[in-house]
């Protein structure tokens, strides 16, 4: 399933997607040209909780890492580690995506969601 | 020590335009606000003051992901500020301003302010209910709610904390402040109420490891339960993020609704709490989801059952 045109997102810019077959939204992050996604479930409570403080702010404020506004836990972009926050050393659940040689970012395999429990 | 409670709370961030922008859609109103921040009040004049995170105005940054910088303690006089100098200057430094306020900071290194309390006398009525059994609150035709009803945030209700060391700091507010624990949930920590104050709680403590030390989330006051469901139901269709609620706490009996913030802490509406005094005999409870709430609901978009 296509979730948007790579070229729909500036370098450094976050958005949330609603995916069927997901119960948390789907966050899609460019950088470097690169595109990385997770759920948008921050570990630090069992089920994971939404993590923006409004639709698609993902980031912190100066756009380094991903960020939980519920306490400020901070995520590098390129691998979900959290590297500072209530959830020191856990990681977000990464969601595969590609990039279609038409520039879409796709979901790889909705196969390998996490969504059934 | 006559402790109101909070006056303001302080934050160092990261981005000034998000927090204007989050702090205003709350309800609060920008005062003296400018790109390097500003005060955010309710109406009675509390509220929460942000600064650029490397201001060189503000007390150093706990190592953690918390972006609090100081919770400043309203007092009733001048006499109250001079007896917790003379306290807590018994075993740390109390720095004195030149407005006759003083610093310091608490046993596990919160920054901490006292002054004598800036906030405004509120007259305004509560919530008018009308029940059968009961007298009319209303008179005759005066309206329950509109949709443009004014929901601003009242005053600046209470602090949670994630504290590494609940016994410590639990005593140093208590035995050196004269806070009072009015109820515990096991496991979790107690709620305490400064001695001026009669509100079930205005400060909480969670357990939790060091790495987590900071600003669980704070609350501001609401006239009634439809201001509090109007003010969050805005906040949803803003497009701003729910974190919790609303429902209806059980200890302190307030109605909850939380919002995620770009302060790096949940913000929460909340109305209708209990009031305390010292015939009160706290409670236990273990900390989980039946003793935390009597009901929770999701907010969802407006409907209509037609035909």
């Amino acid at each position: 399933m296509e979730l948007c045109q790579l070229s729909d997102l500036q370098d450094g810019e976050a958005r949330g997607f609603c995916v069927p077959g997901f119960l948390h939204k789907v966050i899609v992050v460019r950088r470097h040209g690169q595109a990385f996604a997770y759920l948008d479930a921050c570990p630090h409570y069992t089920g994971g909780t939404p993590m923006a403080w409004k639709k698609d702010a993902y980031l912190n404020g100066e756009g380094t890492h991903l960020a939980c506004h519920s306490h400020g836990a901070l995520f590098d972009i390129e691998t979900g580690r959290c590297v500072l926050g209530p959830c020191l050393g856990q990681s977000l659940q990464d969601v595969p995506v590609h990039v279609t040689k038409h520039g879409g970012i796709e979901i790889a395999a909705l196969a390998s969601s996490e969504e059934e429990a | 020590m006559n402790i109101i409670g909070p006056d303001y709370l302080v934050f160092g961030v990261d981005d000034i335009a998000a927090c204007t922008e989050y702090l205003t859609a709350f309800g609060l109103k920008a005062v003296d606000v400018s790109d390097k921040g500003g005060l955010f009040e309710a109406l009675d004049g509390t509220g929460i003051i942000v600064r650029r995170k490397d201001d060189p105005g503000l007390p150093a940054p706990l190592p953690t992901a918390t972006m609090l910088r100081q919770q400043v303690y309203g007092v009733r006089d001048a006499s109250d500020i001079a007896a917790i100098e003379a306290e807590l200057g018994k075993d740390r430094k109390v720095h004195r301003l030149a407005d006759g306020s003083i610093e310091t900071t608490d046993d596990l290194g919160f920054a901490l302010k006292f002054q004598v309390t800036k906030r405004r006398k509120l007259e305004m009525p509560a919530e008018k209910i009308n029940a059968p059994g009961a007298p009319a609150q209303r008179k005759p035709n005066e309206l329950g709610v509109w949709q443009d009803m004014p929901a601003k945030p009242r005053t600046l209700s209470h602090t949670v904390l994630f504290v590494p060391d609940l016994d410590r700091i639990a005593k140093f507010y208590c035995e050196r402040l004269g806070f009072v624990i009015t109820d515990v949930l096991k496991g979790s920590g107690p709620f305490l109420r400064p001695k001026a104050c009669d509100d079930h709680h205005a400060l909480f403590f969670i357990g939790t490891p060091e790495y987590m030390k900071g600003i669980e989330h704070l609350a501001f006051h609401m006239g009634g339960p439809t201001e509090f469901m109007l003010a969050g139901s805005r906040l949803v269709k803003a497009g701003y993020e729910s974190f919790w609620g609303p429902g209806r706490h059980i200890f302190g009996s307030n109605w909850f609704w939380y919002f995620n913030s770009p302060l790096g802490t949940h913000f929460e509406y909340d109305a209708d709490m209990d009031k305390h005094d010292g015939n009160w005999v706290a409670r236990e409870a273990p900390a989980g989801p039946e003793t935390a709430q009597v009901f929770l609901f999701q907010h969802r978009d407006k409907w209509f059952p037609s035909g």
